[in-house]
């Protein structure tokens, strides 16, 4: 199951990379792209901003098939507060950017799934794959627009999982 | 990690796509897909002559054929068992419309409105058009050269019909895809642009010609072809011209296979499709068939 939440979060990664290079995230001294898994990271007492945070969730396993099947619940949260430079009045602007690119990291619906343990990080046989995003509503916290989207992720174990 | 058991079935194939390719009514003579060379094709680049008509939902698919027992002896006991008819059905629903889509699901002849000519008498299938105007050479698929003038008679977000006059043949009518049989000679010198599937949406104009959003389903203009505006679509109740073509549908799979059905010849179901989709194969020739990696269900194709 771990390798296809590295799966799909590193597809997202260099997804987003190409999306909008721009969308940068300073982590632990290092740049890398403005996204990362809530739980690969020291706890937040604050979310940060203008970044894409995987959390996930809910797990549900067939295990009638040849091949165990798993479905991952990954919420997808993002917020902004706009930029500086607009004093902020174009957080609205902002989110429905961080909406776009989200939608376009999603597609293709999936990606290769890969053992991020192994240096270079191993090929496997299957794909990981997903469904369409259920995006919520905008919340509204004083200057500051959020939003949260779920997906969930569909991975076979293999041999060796 | 608390493990729970998931009712919902994952996606093996999570959405379809439908593409068509035009049949030489003239020769009955169908696009035939080839799964073995073409199957690896990617969805958003199909091999020519097939055309996009994107995704599509409620894809169904239904046998229509029938079988027969041969009796013999006293009392009569089952000897053999005959196929007695040959037929399908798949239904779905466009997501979308295009000409092509529209024409598709009213099954029957789709024609263009001709922008009409000032002052023309209005006419039920639309009024005298518009003077055609030609284009030049050099012209391509996606642009259209034009004199000064006749570029001047067309504004961006203009969807234009593109092929020959009418010249009192009979027969099919139309190019690439025939848009009309004409039984007997008319007397519209535009008919065949009021009837063809060549059409486009302007995107861009300037003085040496027109841009086009997409590529002209019959590529570059041909030698006498012509151009006029289009202001809009009609369909044909009760027609007698059935739309026919070369179907392929293929399912994306979860692991990236493709799986494919094609119906060479397909034509609309009884015109149920003016309700919105469903078409049925008449002629027989089914072909069903999954690429090297793909899986396929309940795949029964002859």
């Amino acid at each position: 199951m771990q390798n296809a939440k590295d799966s799909f979060y590193m597809a997202l990664r260099s997804r987003l990379a190409t999306i909008n290079p721009e969308r940068t995230t300073l982590l632990r001294g290092a740049v890398r792209p403005g996204i990362l898994v809530e739980e690969a990271e020291a706890p937040f007492s604050q979310l940060p901003g203008d970044v894409f945070i995987l959390r996930w969730q809910g797990l549900g396993v067939d295990m009638d098939l040849g091949s165990t099947m798993t479905a991952e619940e990954c919420e997808i949260l993002y917020q902004t507060c706009g930029t500086q430079s607009f004093g902020g009045l174009d957080r609205g602007r902002a989110l429905s950017q961080m909406d776009e690119e989200l939608v376009a990291m999603l597609s293709p619906f999936f990606t290769p799934k890969l053992n991020y343990t192994a240096t270079p990080p191993a090929a496997m046989m299957t794909q990981v794959f997903w469904d369409e995003p259920g995006l919520g509503p905008i919340a509204v916290q004083r200057d500051r627009l959020s939003r949260s989207a779920k997906v969930t992720v569909y991975s076979y174990q293999e041999q060796g999982e | 990690m608390a493990a729970n058991w998931f009712s919902a079935p994952a996606p093996v194939a999570r959405r379809v796509r439908a593409y068509f390719a035009p049949v030489n009514r003239a020769a009955q003579t169908p696009v035939l897909f080839d799964p073995a060379e073409q199957g690896g094709f990617s969805l958003d680049a199909p091999p020519a002559p097939w055309i996009s008509l994107g995704w599509i939902q409620e894809f169904t698919r239904k046998p229509g054929s029938k079988t027969s027992a041969v009796l013999s002896g006293i009392p009569a006991g089952t000897l053999e068992q005959v196929r007695q008819t040959l037929e399908a059905q798949v239904s779905f629903q466009f997501l979308s419309w295009t000409k092509l889509t529209m024409a598709l699901a009213t099954g029957s002849q789709h024609m263009n409105l001709l922008a009409p000519a000032g002052g023309a008498v209005p006419a039920a299938n639309g009024a005298q058009a518009t003077t055609a105007v030609t284009p030049q050479n050099g012209s391509s698929a996606t642009s259209i050269l034009l004199a000064t003038a006749d570029a001047a008679k067309f504004t961006a977000g203009t969807i234009i019909a593109l092929d020959a006059d009418y010249t009192g043949q009979t027969g099919f009518v139309g190019a690439p895809v025939a848009g009309a049989y004409v039984r007997q000679a008319l007397t519209d010198v535009d008919y065949i642009r009021r009837v063809t599937f060549n059409v486009a949406l302007v995107s861009q104009v300037n003085s040496t010609g027109l841009t086009l959003a997409e590529p002209l389903l019959g590529g570059i203009p041909p030698v006498g072809a012509k151009l006029q505006a289009i202001t809009g679509f009609v369909d044909r109740e009760g027609g007698s011209f059935y739309q026919e073509w070369s179907a392929l549908f293929v399912m994306e799979g979860s692991q990236g296979e493709p799986n494919f059905l094609s119906l060479p010849p397909a034509t609309d179901n009884d015109g149920s499709g003016r309700s919105g989709n469903p078409f049925k194969r008449q002629e027989s020739g089914r072909t069903l068939a999954s690429a090297a990696q793909g899986a396929v269900s309940g795949a029964s194709g002859n």
